[in-house]
């Protein structure tokens, strides 16, 4: 593996900083010899809903069972579409499927989100939710999103597993949708030390129906009262989770300073994500949009600078996506968005002399070329 | 005095080995998948004798996946007993199968007299539980399912370590699954599963589907899951999986004195007959008892923490009313039920705690 003198995250790093209190966190699960749903997932939970302004939240195993339980509990039948955007990480449209729905593309504005004017040519008699991602932290146009899916009925399910503490027009996200499903994945700004994730929502029926669903639908340690899994967020990651919910809005204060300031010292060189009207972002990824993408990302790789894209590969192209037939042409957008997209380095432990070598590199590449 | 049924505040109460591990961990910043969940994986598969060795998420995910890997699918069903935690058949129909349950014997293990009516054309595997940390016949299952042409999945959740003459239990079946939930023989610190098989294309499909089905960071190959295993878990169960043989020793020496012990009483209660060639690892200590609910309730009362597993057989429980069974169906499961009582005798019990549950027992009894 290639060494990097600014490597794509830093998570060694960053655990240091809090590394004492880790340790107590997780020194108290071990004393209390309770490992399974106990009182650090109870906390966890009611402090991931204040701070995300909704009244439950629920600790599940990981992002994608999150999606996967909520769309469960839905009742989709054989045949029922659930919109998403084919611009996401693969479990957006996979819980679809997965939950016996057919994941149903809109492209996404220039933004990198699900374009509402598209939303409603995509609804059909057989639609049953609609799934707006909130990629890279920033949040879909929800007012505009909502409103369509008010008028025709339909469920939203906010995926939110990228933008913990987003927010539009003052309003988090988790907050807007009937239910939202974040990720805790260690490359999250609120992450544990391995998988987790979350579901919020204001509906207390469907938050008593999931704390069943994601534990064998066990209504008491006897009574099972419908089939379901072992979706659990761990006790261990919950006592670790609260001790970095208590660092994230610091985290994420310095992350969006460090984002700003790309911003303002790369905007001559590519396209970098600006913050649109009432939106705050909290930059899980920073994805800029370049000319010669390729050749400036293996520029970047060359001189030490570990540059992703996030993702090559829509998902109405992937492998798996065959039976929904799709083509390359469906999603103008979204093929030209795919083609540009770079995700530079961006953590709260990166330094101002890290983020310089990063600028210096990309404007060097355009001045040569 | 007091005899607990959890000991993970005794096992885990030398912890500085586990952090000098976990250091390790954290330094790296490996938090998904990577080395250390690999590193456990190849140690699993070396001490059960197994090519592939697949870390799951929970129990439940690894018998979803094991399910799944066989071929088993919306349409199928899936044979199994009704006596096992819920997991076992909420993972059948989770793979989008029918459960359909045969009776149990007088050892809480599935009937293999019942296995082969229970047969259809629909059959596409037979999900046979490790129940309490013990063999059910294998011998017997692997014959029938063989002729049938029927792969064997092993619900070996509570079973690692458990062996029959020798062989260990997730060795017999194509593909078998177990359990690191904290109360199992090895044991993590949460949620944690693994799978096993020899058989190259499952275990392909496995490393597949339990990702998002990628194949790299780019490439999706099939509709797939997120069901790793937590290296942090993977960090704990590998330090654990050193000890695992001795723990394993030590319950199976508590059982055996509380066998003893409650020898004398068997008009009352008694231990499931035990044959030759069988080692159990005792994740449950199984008695069928008289006046059950009273004598717990005495256990209770006097500082034994007896439990029951379970009193509503799967087959009653309100999600199975679709299947289309009804009390009577399987009357051994359901005595079992109604007169089943567990007993804590893990490695951590003492021989005074031992005597002391016992002499509770007489007292009830007298």
């Amino acid at each position: 593996m290639p060494s990097y003198t600014v490597p794509y995250s830093a998570l060694a790093t960053e655990a240091s900083l809090v590394k004492t209190e880790l340790v107590r966190a997780v020194e108290n699960v071990l004393d209390s010899g309770r490992y399974i749903l106990g009182p650090e997932v109870a906390a966890f939970e009611s402090e991931f809903a204040k701070y995300c302004q909704t009244k439950f939240a629920a600790g599940i195993s990981n992002g994608t069972s999150a999606l996967h339980l909520v769309l469960r509990g839905i009742g989709l039948d054989d045949g029922d579409e659930v919109i998403t955007v084919p611009n996401s990480f693969v479990a957006s449209a996979s819980s679809i499927a997965l939950a016996g729905a057919k994941p149903v593309f809109v492209d996404i504005c220039d933004d990198g989100n699900m374009d509402p004017q598209r939303l409603e040519d995509a609804i059909t008699k057989r639609t049953r939710a609609i799934v707006p991602v909130h990629l890279t932290g920033r949040p879909a146009k929800m007012t505009d999103i909502l409103e369509i899916a008010r008028r025709r009925n339909l469920f939203v399910l906010e995926d939110a597993a990228q933008a913990v503490g987003a927010s539009l027009d003052g309003k988090r996200v988790g907050s807007w949708g009937d239910a939202a499903c974040f990720s805790l994945h260690p490359l999250k700004n609120l992450h544990a030390f391995g998988d987790g994730g979350m579901v919020t929502s204001q509906d207390q029926d469907l938050m008593a129906r999931l704390a069943k669903a994601r534990n064998h639908g066990l209504a008491n340690r006897e009574q099972c009262d419908f089939w379901s899994f072992n979706s659990r967020l761990d006790e261990m990651q919950a006592a670790m989770l609260r001790v970095q919910l208590r660092h994230l809005d610091a985290w994420t204060e310095t992350r969006r300073s460090l984002a700003l300031r790309y911003n303002d010292l790369l905007r001559p060189y590519v396209a970098v994500p600006e913050e649109g009207p009432g939106e705050r972002c909290v930059f899980q990824t920073y994805v800029v949009k370049a000319d010669r993408r390729d050749e400036l990302r293996q520029y970047l790789n060359e001189r030490g600078v570990e540059a992703l894209i996030h993702y090559a590969t829509p998902i109405h192209l992937q492998p798996a996506a065959k039976g929904l037939g799709y083509s390359a042409s469906d999603f103008p957008e979204t093929m030209r968005h795919v083609g540009k997209i770079m995700s530079l380095p961006l953590y709260p432990t990166l330094t101002h002399t890290q983020q310089d070598r990063v600028i210096e590199i990309i404007s060097s590449f355009y001045r040569k070329n | 005095m007091q005899v607990k049924y959890s000991y993970l505040d005794q096992q885990f109460a030398e912890i500085e080995a586990y952090f000098r591990d976990l250091r390790k961990l954290v330094a790296s910043g490996e938090f998904t998948l990577g080395p250390f969940v690999e590193a456990f994986e190849r140690k699993f598969a070396a001490y059960i004798g197994v090519k592939h060795a697949i870390g799951t998420n929970t129990g439940t995910g690894a018998l979803i996946l094991s399910l799944k890997a066989v071929g088993v699918q919306p349409g199928s069903e899936v044979i199994t007993v009704a006596n096992t935690f819920i997991a076992t058949v909420g993972a059948i129909v989770a793979a989008g199968a029918r459960p359909v349950f045969v009776d149990c014997d007088e050892r809480y293990q599935i009937d293999v007299t019942k296995i082969e009516s229970a047969i259809t054309p629909k059959t596409a595997a037979i999900l046979p539980v490790h129940w309490a940390g013990c063999p059910p016949e294998m011998d017997k299952i692997l014959e029938i399912a063989d002729r049938r042409g029927i792969p064997v999945v092993e619900d070996a959740c509570p079973a690692v370590g458990a062996k029959i003459n020798g062989r260990f239990a997730g060795t017999f079946g194509k593909v078998s699954a177990f359990s690191m939930h904290p109360l199992k023989p090895l044991n993590v610190w949460g949620d944690g599963g693994i799978i096993v098989t020899d058989d190259d294309r499952a275990a392909e499909f496995l490393r597949l589907y339990h990702n998002h089905g990628l194949v790299d960071r780019d490439h999706v190959e099939i509709w797939g899951v997120n069901d790793r295993l937590q290296p942090f878990q993977a960090v704990v169960g590998s330090r654990v999986l050193d000890t695992v043989e001795s723990l394993v020793e030590a319950r199976i020496r508590n059982a055996r004195l509380l066998d003893d012990g409650l020898k004398g009483l068997e008009f009352w209660i008694r231990p499931p007959h035990r044959p030759a060639g069988y080692r159990e690892v005792y994740q449950l200590y199984l008695v069928t008892a008289t006046r059950r609910d009273a004598l717990v309730k005495f256990l209770i009362e006097h500082g034994v923490e007896a439990k029951v597993h379970y009193p509503i057989p799967i087959h009653l429980q309100n999600a199975a009313r679709n299947l289309g069974y009804k009390r009577g169906d399987f009357p051994i499961c359901e005595r079992q039920a109604d007169d089943i009582v567990t007993l804590p005798a893990h490695q951590h019990i003492t021989k005074e705690q031992i005597d002391y549950t016992v002499s509770i027992i007489q007292e009830f009894y007298r």
